[in-house]
């Protein structure tokens, strides 16, 4: 008896064992090059795409907060729901926040079917399975050959040697520079437009904007011409990429490979020290960011960053200071603040990543982005509805509509080149590879804690006087390198 | 000699004087730094601009009833009424469940001898002072089995039946009432019940008082069980809401918690007198 024990017992020892350690199901593990394949339609994976709609049941839907405040999700719902009527299926805000903690709520059976999110957050679900391969050859978006690679590759991830796609990409977020267009100088058109382009200067490069920070501030030091929080690694690494710099290899999927000390990536951190020094202590920290609505208004900052869905905090402020400052009425001050309020991508950077004595060549600055799409919980009971649903929500027809409510970059190319022009601008940068688009993988989270911290101490170099620690490029390339190796063994520590 | 003694008399006076002036300032100081934070937050709830860091200083740059007003009519994406309307359901439905089973457990505990009672105090002892965040794993997948996940009466059920362990506060107050009494009514006939209910219960005014009130206080502001069970924004309480209101919104998270504030500062003004009657008669035995 004592036999059969050991032997049963040492059976499902080995068992569990082998059975951890396979790491056939992992998407991180890198796999082996040269054997990776498309999935076949007729992969297991998708046996529950039969086809067949699920009747007289409802989906929920997580969208984002600007979507729910501006009206579009009532739209896209009451649109969804009147053409899918004869089937019974009825779409519903999940009513969870644009948070929705699927990983937690979904294999409880309380989370979304259907979930809008960017895609690091959703590509982070992927390794834990909570969001489910979708059969792209069933998705209206993708057969129509619409979605630049960029944004498709930043929905796919390795498992099984099988490249699945985990969403569909809808729109871009990237941060953008916002200047407060009433506050530019009266003779801009004169002295501040060189290329003759209806542009200002001071908005299209950073020489430009530097010299006039220095213009600006000197008129009255409570003032800023430039300010933003540094210390936001999501706004400054596109200048540290733009000189060379990226953050994990193969096309940010090998976490083994950190390279934000690749290339002339200093350059970018040396343009920043320079340009710090322009601005006040709000930008080592959080600051500059939360602040951003009361200080543009008040026209403390000409120009900040931040991202597409604060524009709207920024305007609202604004009117209500031109309400009390110019006596206008509600309408009218919001339709100022609308107008005065612009946003463009980052300002080109010169070639020699020196703000004090720049090169006349200038390059084009990068700029870290995400793309948002849909993604499908593996929790959901109807796979074929939430399917009708994305294939929906991503038609051309309900991405124009989006677009025209929410004022996003749309990625689907049919409705970005009828869009406005910054929209033209951000899809030819995705296109391009200009936005750099956030890793899909989990490693990410170790990067923006160390990378934030070194930038806020780069923000604070320039008041350190003689105990600058980062005065030469030289020493600035070795903390870039300290900092690679940091993140390297934050994401490997346990390995 | 006379000038002597009048000359200690006065030093006794100054100095009693000097020594109560010292103890009101060191109460005005202590009074200060806790009033600080909520006066602050007042005048933060008036500010006409929503973030924090358009507030310089102590003082708002400029005022207005903005973030009441938004608190109560932008509710797309925040819906401060429902999460109020929901926090008092739960506050006062618990109220009632809790106090009814605190004090029958406080006077069960009390009045009646019996074979497992002193057990069962050790044991409510030793339970109650285990962490409730503790079971906060087990208690979310008991509630799975139940359905009582994102639902406000999951909510009711965990505060309502774990209320009793609280007892002791009650028991203490039970304890003071004399057994003659309950002597007199037994040899006139009472039961049990009818000695709960017209003699006890009288008496214990100011302890179901503070039962009720403390029993209301606990789900109005507790954060935790709540963050935990309640998925949908519908059914959020004010304390989880107002978590997640975002970065920009400062004025109107002021606002709210102020606004929240009002019904259980204006209880306890009404109450103290109940409460302090109750907290002290179950705290000394008699």
């Amino acid at each position: 008896m004592k036999k059969i024990k050991f032997i049963f017992a040492f059976s499902l020892v080995s068992l569990l064992a082998l059975t951890s350690c396979d790491p056939g199901d992992d998407p991180d593990v890198p796999p082996d090059p040269g054997t990776i394949t498309d999935p076949s339609p007729d992969d297991s994976v998708f046996d529950k795409f039969n086809g067949e709609l699920e009747r007289n049941v409802t989906i929920k839907i997580v969208e984002n907060d600007t979507a729910i405040k501006m009206g579009y999700l009532d739209e896209l719902l009451d649109a969804f729901n009147e053409e899918y009527a004869e089937y019974g299926i009825t779409a519903v805000d999940a009513n969870q926040g644009e948070f929705a903690d699927l990983p937690n709520s979904g294999p409880y059976g309380y989370g979304p079917d259907v979930i809008y999110q960017a895609n690091d957050v959703l590509m982070g679900w992927v390794q834990d399975k909570h969001v489910t391969p979708l059969p792209t050859h069933l998705i209206e978006a993708y057969e129509s050959d619409v979605i630049p690679t960029a944004a498709e590759e930043a929905y796919k991830a390795v498992a099984n040697n099988v490249n699945y796609t985990f969403g569909v990409p809808l729109n871009i977020q990237a941060p953008l520079l916002y200047y407060r267009k009433d506050l530019l100088p009266s003779d801009w058109q004169t002295n501040w437009d060189d290329d003759n382009n209806g542009v200002p200067d001071m908005v299209e490069n950073l020489v430009d904007l530097y010299e006039f920070s220095k213009m600006y501030h000197a008129e009255d030091s409570t003032k800023y011409g430039f300010e933003f929080s540094l210390n936001d690694f999501y706004f400054s690494s596109g200048y540290l990429f733009s000189y060379g710099a990226y953050l994990f290899g193969d096309n940010n999927r090998d976490d083994e490979d950190i390279g934000l000390h690749a290339g002339d990536a200093k350059l970018g951190v040396q343009v920043l020290r320079q340009f710090a020094a322009e601005m006040s202590a709000a930008c080592i920290d959080d600051s500059a960011k939360l602040a951003i609505s009361g200080a543009m208004a008040s026209g403390k900052y000409f120009a900040s960053v931040t991202t597409p869905d604060v524009r709207s905090v920024i305007v609202d402020t604004l009117a209500t200071t031109y309400q009390s400052e110019k006596g206008l009425s509600a309408e009218e001050a919001t339709q100022l603040a609308d107008e005065n309020v612009v946003g463009v991508p980052f300002p080109d950077l010169p070639a020699n990543g020196d703000l004090i004595n720049p090169s006349d060549e200038m390059i084009e600055c990068k700029q870290m982005g995400g793309i948002n799409g849909y993604a499908m919980s593996s929790y959901t009971k109807y796979p074929n509805a939430s399917l009708a649903f994305i294939n929906f929500a991503t038609s051309y027809k309900m991405v124009k509509l989006r677009e025209e409510i929410l004022q996003i970059a749309p990625v689907r190319s049919d409705v970005a080149e009828e869009s406005d022009e910054l929209s033209q601008q951000l899809f030819e940068k995705i296109s391009n590879g200009s936005i750099v688009l956030m890793p899909s993988i989990k490693a990410i989270n170790q990067v923006w804690t160390p990378a934030g911290s070194f930038m806020g101490d780069v923000a604070a170099d320039p008041n350190r006087g003689a105990n600058a620690k980062y005065d030469t490029l030289d020493k600035i390339q070795a903390a870039l390198e300290q900092l690679s190796q940091d993140i390297y063994d934050a994401i490997h520590l346990l390995d | 000699m006379n000038d002597v003694l009048v000359h200690k008399g006065m030093n006794r006076k100054v100095k009693r004087v000097l020594g109560a002036v010292g103890i009101y300032c060191i109460l005005l100081v202590v009074c200060a730094i806790f009033l600080f934070p909520c006066l602050w937050l007042i005048l933060s709830s008036f500010s006409s601009t929503g973030s924090l860091y358009d507030v310089p200083g102590f003082f708002p740059e400029s005022y207005s009833f903005d973030a009441f007003i938004k608190l109560f009519t932008d509710t797309s994406n925040y819906n401060y009424p429902k999460w109020l309307l929901n926090t008092l359901v739960i506050a006062v439905f618990n109220c009632i469940f809790s106090t009814m089973l605190i004090i029958g457990t406080a006077y069960v505990i009390s009045y009646f001898q019996f074979k497992s009672r002193r057990g069962l105090m050790k044991s409510a002892l030793v339970l109650s002072m285990f962490p409730s965040f503790m079971g906060m794993t087990v208690i979310y997948i008991l509630m799975t089995q139940f359905n009582f996940v994102n639902n406000i009466w999951g909510l009711v059920l965990i505060y309502s039946c774990t209320a009793p362990l609280g007892y002791l506060v009650q028991k203490g107050f039970f304890d003071t009432i004399p057994q003659s009494i309950y002597e007199a009514a037994k040899i006139d006939g009472a039961t049990n019940a009818r000695i709960f209910t017209t003699i006890t219960l009288p008496l214990a005014k100011p302890i179901i008082v503070y039962t009720a009130l403390t029993s209301f206080a606990w789900p109005w502001s507790d954060f935790i069980l709540p963050k935990l069970l309640l998925i949908e924004k519908d059914n959020w309480t004010v304390a989880v809401g107002l978590m997640q209101l975002g970065q920009n919104e400062f004025a109107r998270f002021a606002a709210g918690s102020v606004f929240i504030a009002i019904p259980i500062v204006v209880l306890y003004f009404f109450l103290v007198k109940y409460m302090v009657n109750g907290m002290t008669s179950g705290a000394v035995k008699g």
